[in-house]
Formats: structure tokens, C-alpha cells, sequence
């Protein structure tokens, strides 16, 4: 009996056999495949040459990383990192791949010139031997009070050379500072470890062997201390060297980066970072059933939950979590220590790793070795008191000569400190700055030192890596412009000078500055040895530095630490607006110096994808009620100034808070970076911690709408629907 | 059996030989990236990728060959980011882009297994762009030459695009055809790692990682195999050349 089709059937089997020839047939895919014959090569698969390859190290921020620049054809092409380097061992961040384009920039100041007018932008040549002959007169003729030397956190060698120079002269000591230290607050750190352990060194935080880390509004994927170090440390802890897990907890009053990717976000009232950590401090030893120590007495949890606005189940939860952890870590950072009880927060954060017991022990609280190299130089930069002090001098003449090197004072600094008037009553000021920025343009002589890859030198690292590493530089291409390096000009004004000053320093030029002030590593055991100076300077410039080859962290004596009572008081804030001002470090920008760089420009910012601009953060639902929506421009009033900037409704930031990100608002600085978006230090307050760092979260200020808008370019709305 | 200075079909050494052992893939673990660009700025680096400026920028035509996605979930204060997530071309073997080209211009790689833009081709219909689900063809709308010194920075092994073009990332072609044709000439195979993407170069964490799906033993073709392991939208069938792993716990994990 013959099958009956029906009419359905038969169309349905006919497609199945049509589809299959298709593909038989070769009208599918594989015909798109392509078969390349030699002499039609594409650009792409040819290559020019064989590149070189010059260890250097980035100086893009104060962290020291190793880099190495493919080279050709004596042009620098593209930043790598260095796979032997401690700290960042062949990894890179964002600012550092675009250090090319501060090389290449455009603006680039390139020669020697006299200001005509402060601000004018009026220019007139002068040679490279007038120049060292005004730093000569600047150092011969004012008294030794009257010059200042004001630098910034890299590089290292300069700042050794000025110190001995300053000491030779009878000088102050050079002054150094930089928005890396306002955000990081080093100083307040290494003052909460020396009253904690009684130790003058650095700690270091095991990330890496840590099975949960509570962060105190540390930016470690940003810009705290040493970005690329703790990104690496917190892979490792993720994937877990047991197996298990790392487990992440950020305490911070909006969503950064960093709480982003923890595993769980803690928007905690602003200043009160310290009492939570206390308050963990006493749960954690109270699960542990041992004794409540003295450092604890004073705190209680409905307190602590009701002033940070952390339940007080969450807080119990999260004390669990870190009391049942094999190797717990607390890390104090950012806004925690910006805040005005900054110091009794890393104290607090510190005492907490005492409490676990992680002192010295894998994944806890280290201290960092001391550098063989110039030990008896300070490493950590100057507090804001001190700049302070520098500000004061300024105003009241006493300082005739300024020297400014690698900071840009009038943008970094808080306008409020007064920076910039009082710069205008210091006679004579002498930039060695690479670009036309803020602080350049109100100089009188602007003599260009080269960028970051074309310098030699040396960068002592800190708090990234667990060992000794001295960071080199050394030029990777020829200078670009008729550029000298500061310490050269600083050198050859001194043999000028001659006399006992020249004795003093007796060295020919910056080169040999680096290669006397690294005598004392030829003798140590490192990553190489070398039986002396000359073969030890050839391989710190082909290895981009020196290190030691085995971790050297010492254990803080942390016996005593929790016997006396630690406080938490409450913090306090300037000005009496709704909204807690919370500036941050931009994560693509850093101190201000990335914005001149196009591409970093054009880079996202990591949490808003806002490019090329700046903008203020406000909660989503707090926006609504006050009817504001993206991109609708408001000014924003501290009592110490205003700005205007585009709204960004941002869904995860306390409804009594507003963010601005820190490092666009250029007034100058060249063509990519000046006249966009804006500048938060000018809204802050002078409030200094209990270390003498500047309280950067320390501020109220009130909205205003202004009824415009500006457009943010953000990569977000690419991705949704057009015009949404 | 491997007949002596051959592996399978492939003459070891013999530059006229345009078929290739490899094919090369990609792995990125969402649990360990952490957002902060380096990839994006590194690709740019690379690849002599120009920037557009804001306005440009606004109206979504940056260059980016590589950028990272999140998105937010939930509402304040139980509000979160998801994993971020780096998408570049996800050098599909069964490509969207290329069958809508007119020109040949979106054409697949015997020899890498990857998907390839031939500039010279493209005559800038954008189909590719308009059939690619993935969003990571970018058009080139203007002449984005940069200022004088900056093209010092360009890489002379990668070609600059003009206005008109489309473009999307090579997964560093030039790297590997210069580590390719070294291995062939020494007479060897290319060894794990040895060649890598500029973004799995910089990555901070190790969440890119960069290889040879062909070998077996080689390390994205074990994290192929993570429990976490998905590729993107994978029920269009396009057969992905980089596999993403879920991030926010280690539910799946390989041990």
C-alpha cells in the first residue's frame, strides 16, 4: 500500500532537503572562508622590522611600575609592562598605556623660555646656558630661607637630589606633595602604624593570601597606593589559593569602582568608616568568645548601626564572615582616612587586623622593608599642614625664588589653601613643567624637563610590592624637543656656583647623581648581581630597576596595640548645604595629569562610562524628587566656592551625598584637557585630619538648579537604544 | 602519524604555506576583572585606533575595539554592577558580518581562524556592523587624523583607517603573524602563551587569557571547560571564538 503524503508533509520535507543542499552545495558558510595567497598580503601581514625593547618604569603615578617600550625606528610605540617587576609584574593600567601621548603631545612646552607676564602665554626664547644662569643666580644670590622647592611624587632621585641640594644650601627642605597624597593619605597611614605598632614603616597588605578582605573605602582598583599591585593581589585572592573563594566587602558612601566588583557594597554614613570598624572589632572578639579588649570599650552596635546606617544584622553577618575567615584583611583607605577622624579610622581598621590575628602572616598586615637607597630621606610626601606652611611663607614674602617640579600646586590643591595668590607674591618662580599647565602659565621661566620616557632616574616603590624595589628609568627614545632634565640644570648650576657647594655635590650630571645614590645595592643580593658600579648600571637599565629576590616584610609588634581604648569620634563637616560633598580620584585621570592625554580622555570612566567630561553624581531617586534629570546642569555651593556641572543620576550613592569625580576641570594644560568639565577642589574645605592630611570629605554644599543643560557623552547610551 | 616535518596537513617551515595549525581563542573571567579599562586603553595602543572627541563620542561612534559593559541591577541600597564584561569581536566561526558584505570585505581567516576586515575592501555599507549582534564593529564616520607629533606613537605594522571604513579588533593580528612565521621559521610549533593579545598583555588580573583552542592542553582551552564557561548569545549559532566566565561566585568552578 502506497503512503499517503499530505500536502504539509511533503512541503516540510522538501525544505529539509533544500537546506541541506545549501550547505552541501557550499552557498553556507565555509564558502566565506578564504584562502590568502602570498603576494596579496594586507598590511597587517607584513611587518616592518624587529622592534627594541627599553626597560623603563611609568611615571604616570607615584606606584613605580616597571614598563618596557617596544621602540623603532627611534620612535616609542606602544607601553608594556615588565614581566620581572615586583610590583606590577608585567601588568599595566590604563594611564600607563597612554603615556605615549604625553610623549607625543601636541602641547608640549619644547624649549627654554621666559614668560613675558605671568598668565600672558607671551613667550621669549632663551638658550639652555641663560637658563642654568638664572637657576645659578636664583640659588647664588637670595638667602638660603628665600628659595623653595616644591615637587611632586615621582620621581624619586629628583626629590633625593633637591634634599641633598636643600641641605648644602642651608634651604628648607624641598616641599612634596600632589593630589595622590590628598586621596591616598599616606602620611595619615604610616602615623596610624607608628601609634598602633611603634614602628616608622610602611604596611603592606597581604591581598593576595587573604581569604576575606573588608575595605575601608580603599580604591584599590583605582588609585590607591599602588593600583596594578592590589589588582593582581585580589585575583589571586578571588581565585583562591586554598580553593576557596576570596570574599570582598567594601564600606564606602557611594559605589566606586572597587565596590563594584566586591562582593558586597556597604553605603556607610560618611566619617563614620572609623566606628564601624570598631564596632566589627568587638562583635568579631565577642563570636571568637575570647575577651573584649580595651581598644573596644567604648562602642556599642545600636550606636554603630544607627550613626552609619548599617543594620545592625548586617553588621553581626559581616562579623560572622570575618571572624569564621582563616586569614582575614582590613584595609584602610580613601574616603575612610580623607575623613576629619581620618586617622582614628586607620586605626581602627589597622586595630582590626591586629584582632584577627593576621600580623605577619600570610594574606595579613605587613610591614614594608625600608629602601637601601637614601634611607635617611623621607619616602612619604609632605602633609597638607606643611604645604601649608609653605603657602604662608609664600604670602608673606618670604620666599623669592620657587622651584616647581612635577606638580601642578594651583589645580591639585584646594583653591581654598590659597595657592595660587600666593604664588603671585613670590618674586621670581621657575617651572621645570612639560606642559603649559595652571602653574606653569604663572611662571616666569618655564625650562621643560623631558616626560616620563625620556628621563633617567629611579622611583624607591612602596606599598605595592613585598620586597625592596628601586624602579629605573632611563630614556627610552632620544628627547623629542629641546628638553634638559632638571636635575642636569640644577647640576650645572651648582658647578657654576662652585665652591663648597659644588663639593658638596660633585656630580657631572643626573646620571651620575643615579648611579652614586644606587653604590650601596652593588653589594646587596638582588634580582642580579654585579661586581661593580658600572656592570651593575648596565643591567639596572636593561632589567628597568633593582629588587630583591625573596619577600622581605617584617611583622608589626602588635601585642600591646589593642590595650588602650581606641575612639572613634564623630566627623565634622564644613558648610551647611544637604549634601555630603564626596570628591574621588578619577580612576582614568588620577592627580589631573591624564587629562591632557586624548585617548585617556575617550577612555570610560569605569562606573557612569561618562567620557571627556566631568559630572556630579546624585542619587537616582533623590534626583526625581528634586526633578532633575541626566545632563541637567546644576551649580554646586560650598561655602568656599561653586561649580557647575552636568547632573549624572547615579543609582548607587546615599540620597544625603553628591560625587564629583577629581581630575578634569583644566584651565589650561592644552587643547584636550582645558575647558572641560570641572574641578571639585575648589569646593573643599581646609579641614585636616589627625595626621595632618587634608579631610576631603569634610564638606556640605547645597544644589542649585541653573534651568540649562549639557549633553555628557557617555559609551552607556551606545549600548542602549538610540536616543533613549 | 605526523609524516617528519609535517603536523597533519601543515608543512612545518614553509612560508607558502597558508593554512595554519592554529586557531585562536580567547577566555575572560567576569569574576576577576575589575572594570578599570586597561584593555581598552591598551587596545587603543596597540592598534593605532583613533579617538573621535566628545561630540563624536556622544553620538556613540568611538572607536573602541574593546570595551567593557555593566549594567546596573537592583534599587538603592540593594543596588550592584553586574560583572563587568570586556566585549570585542568575538570572531564567530559562523560570522554574521560576512555574509552581508558585498564586497568581501568581512572575510574569515583559513589560516587564524579569525575574522578579518579588509580595509582596502570596504566600501562602507556598515551591513557588517548593522548584522553583527554583538555591537563591536565600529565605524569610521570622519577623518580622525590626529595633530602633529601624536601619529608618532603609530604602530608601523598596523594600518591606519581612513573615513569610510569599518573596523573591529584583529585579536592583534600583527602579533601573531610575526610570532607565527618566527615559529615556522625555527620549525616548531608556537608554545602556549607565547603570543598574546595587547589586552590580555595589560590585564591587571589575568581575567583575559589569550591561546590556541586547537591544543587541548593549552590554558583557554581548560578554562573552556569552567563550569562558569558561556559563550554570548549563543543561540544564534554563531559559534564564538571567546568563551566569558560568570562572575559573582564560584558556583561551577573548576578546581
Amino acid at each position: 500500500m502506497t503512503r499517503q503524503i499530505s500536502r504539509r508533509q511533503f512541503l516540510k520535507a522538501a525544505g529539509i532537503g533544500a537546506a541541506a543542499a545549501a550547505v552541501l552545495t557550499g552557498c553556507g558558510p565555509e564558502s566565506r572562508y578564504i584562502v590568502r595567497e602570498p603576494y596579496t598580503r594586507m598590511p597587517e601581514y607584513t611587518y616592518n622590522g624587529l622592534s627594541t625593547y627599553y626597560a623603563s618604569t611609568c611615571r604616570e603615578c607615584p606606584a613605580g611600575c616597571g614598563i618596557v617600550v617596544r621602540t623603532e625606528q627611534g620612535r616609542a610605540l606602544k607601553v608594556e609592562g615588565n614581566p620581572n617587576n615586583p610590583i606590577n609584574y608585567g601588568k599595566t593600567c590604563a594611564r600607563g598605556q597612554v603615556a605615549l601621548q604625553g610623549l607625543y603631545n601636541p602641547d608640549r612646552i619644547r624649549k627654554p623660555v621666559r614668560q613675558v607676564g605671568r598668565g600672558s602665554q607671551q613667550y621669549s626664547d632663551i638658550t639652555w646656558d641663560e637658563a642654568i644662569k638664572v637657576v645659578q643666580a636664583a640659588l647664588q644670590e637670595n638667602q638660603p630661607g628665600q628659595v623653595a622647592f616644591m615637587l611632586g611624587m615621582v620621581p624619586d632621585h629628583l626629590f633625593d637630589l633637591v634634599s641633598e641640594l636643600c641641605v648644602a644650601l642651608s634651604a628648607p627642605p624641598p616641599i612634596r606633595f600632589g593630589a595622590h597624597e590628598i586621596f591616598d593619605a599616606r602620611r595619615t597611614l604610616s602615623k596610624a602604624m607608628e601609634q598602633l605598632f611603634s614602628a616608622r614603616a610602611f604596611p603592606y597588605f597581604d591581598l593576595a593570601n587573604a581569604d576575606v578582605t573588608f575595605s575601608f573605602g580603599a580604591n584599590l582598583f583605582e588609585t590607591y597606593l599602588s593600583p596594578v599591585a592590589f589588582s593582581r593581589g585580589f585575583a589571586q585572592m578571588r581565585r583562591g589559593i586554598t580553593g576557596r573563594r576570596g570574599y570582598l566587602v567594601q564600606f564606602e558612601s557611594r559605589l566606586s569602582q572597587t565596590a563594584a566588583v566586591a562582593d558586597e557594597w556597604l553605603p556607610v554614613t560618611p566619617g563614620t568608616e572609623a566606628l564601624v570598624a570598631l564596632v566589627m572589632g568587638r562583635l568579631v572578639a565577642e563570636i571568637r568568645g575570647s575577651a573584649v579588649p580595651n581598644a573596644y570599650i567604648g562602642v556599642s552596635v545600636e550606636n554603630a548601626a544607627s550613626a552609619s546606617g548599617v543594620a545592625a544584622t548586617d553588621l553581626q553577618r559581616l562579623a560572622n564572615i570575618f571572624a569564621s575567615a582563616s586569614s582575614p584583611l582590613a584595609i584602610p583607605g580613601g574616603s575612610a582616612l580623607g575623613s576629619s577622624n581620618g586617622l582614628e579610622a586607620a586605626q581602627a581598621v589597622l586595630a582590626l587586623d591586629v584582632l584577627a590575628g593576621n600580623l605577619g602572616k600570610p594574606g595579613g598586615l605587613f610591614l614594608s622593608p625600608t629602601t637601601p637607597v637614601l634611607p635617611e630621606l623621607p619616602q612619604l610626601p609632605n602633609t597638607l599642614a606643611e604645604v601649608n606652611d609653605l603657602v604662608q611663607r609664600m604670602q608673606a614674602g618670604e620666599v623669592k625664588t620657587l622651584f616647581i617640579h612635577g606638580i601642578n600646586p594651583v589645580f591639585e590643591l584646594p583653591a581654598a589653601l590659597g595657592f595660587a595668590p600666593a604664588l603671585a607674591k613670590v618674586p621670581q618662580v621657575i617651572s621645570f613643567a612639560s606642559f603649559p599647565d595652571e602653574t606653569s602659565l604663572q611662571a616666569d621661566y618655564i625650562l621643560p624637563d623631558h616626560t616620563g620616557l625620556e628621563s633617567w632616574g629611579y622611583q624607591k616603590a612602596i606599598g605595592g610590592a613585598d620586597r625592596v624595589v628601586i624602579s629605573g628609568f632611563q630614556p627610552v627614545v632620544a628627547p623629542f624637543y629641546s628638553t634638559r632634565a632638571t636635575a642636569d640644570i640644577l647640576l650645572a648650576a651648582v658647578q657654576a656656583i662652585g665652591g663648597d657647594l659644588a663639593t658638596a655635590l660633585p656630580y657631572q650630571d643626573e646620571v651620575e647623581y643615579v648611579q652614586n645614590s644606587l653604590l650601596s645595592l652593588v653589594t646587596l643580593d638582588g634580582f642580579f648581581n654585579a661586581p661593580e658600579i658600572k656592570t651593575f648600571m648596565a643591567r639596572f637599565q636593561q632589567f628597568g630597576g633593582w629588587w630583591s629576590t625573596q619577600p622581605q616584610l617584617d611583622t608589626p609588634a602588635g601585642v600591646s596595640a589593642l590595650d588602650q581604648p581606641l575612639s572613634a569620634s564623630a566627623a565634622s563637616f564644613d558648610g551647611s548645604g544637604e549634601f555630603y560633598l564626596f570628591p574621588f580620584m578619577s580612576p582614568i585621570f588620577g592627580d589631573g595629569s591624564g587629562a591632557n592625554k586624548p585617548w585617556l580622555q575617550e577612555t570610560p570612566d569605569p562606573t557612569t562610562t561618562v567620557m571627556w567630561n566631568s559630572w556630579v553624581e546624585i542619587n537616582l531617586e533623590k534626583a526625581k524628587l528634586l526633578g532633575l534629570e541626566d545632563d541637567d546642569v546644576v551649580k554646586i555651593i560650598s561655602p568656599y566656592g561653586e561649580i557647575e556641572a552636568s547632573v549624572y543620576r547615579y543609582p548607587a550613592i546615599r540620597p544625603d551625598m553628591i560625587a564629583i569625580p577629581f581630575g578634569q576641570g583644566h584651565t589650561a594644560y592644552g587643547r584636550y584637557a582645558q575647558g572641560r568639565g570641572v574641578n571639585p577642589a575648589n569646593l573643599f574645605s581646609l579641614k585636616i585630619n589627625g595626621a595632618d592630611d587634608l579631610a576631603f570629605v569634610a564638606t556640605k554644599v547645597s544644589l542649585e538648579k541653573t534651568g540649562r543643560k549639557r549633553v555628557l557623552s557617555r559609551l552607556e547610551s551606545k549600548l542602549g537604544v538610540y536616543g533613549e | 602519524m605526523n609524516k617528519p616535518g609535517w603536523i597533519g596537513q601543515i608543512e612545518v617551515g614553509n612560508p607558502f604555506n597558508e593554512a595554519s595549525l592554529y586557531k585562536w581563542g580567547m577566555v575572560i573571567d567576569q569574576d576577576l576583572c575589575t572594570g578599570c579599562q586597561a584593555c581598552v586603553t591598551a587596545c587603543a595602543m596597540e592598534n593605532n585606533t583613533s579617538f573621535v572627541g566628545e561630540a563624536d563620542a556622544g553620538y556613540g561612534r568611538t572607536m573602541h575595539w574593546l570595551h567593557i559593559e555593566r549594567f546596573w541591577d537592583g534599587v538603592y541600597p540593594n543596588v550592584k554592577l553586574t560583572s563587568y564584561q570586556p566585549l570585542l569581536c568575538q570572531h564567530c566561526e559562523r560570522a554574521p558580518c560576512e555574509p552581508v558584505c558585498p564586497v568581501f570585505a568581512s572575510v574569515h581567516s583559513l589560516s587564524q581562524k579569525t575574522n578579518l576586515q579588509v580595509y582596502n575592501r570596504c566600501v562602507g555599507t556598515r551591513y557588517c556592523a548593522n548584522n553583527c549582534p554583538y555591537q563591536v564593529r565600529e565605524f569610521n564616520w570622519r577623518d580622525y587624523a590626529p595633530p602633529e607629533p601624536l601619529p608618532n606613537m603609530f604602530h608601523p605594522d598596523v594600518t591606519v583607517r581612513r573615513r569610510g571604513v569599518m573596523e573591529k579588533c584583529t585579536f592583534c593580528l600583527q602579533r601573531l603573524l610575526q610570532a607565527e612565521d618566527k615559529a615556522s621559521a625555527e620549525g616548531r610549533v608556537l608554545a602556549d602563551g607565547e603570543v598574546i593579545t595587547a589586552c590580555a598583555q595589560a590585564c591587571p588580573t589575568g581575567a583575559i587569557v589569550f591561546g590556541r583552542l586547537d591544543d587541548p592542553e593549552s590554558q583557554v582551552s581548560h578554562l573552556r571547560t569552567d563550569g562558569r564557561a558561556a559563550v554570548l548569545l549563543e543561540e544564534l549559532g554563531t559559534l564564538p571564538s571567546i568563551t566569558y566566565l560568570k562572575g559573582g561566585s564560584s558556583y561551577g568552578r573548576n578546581r
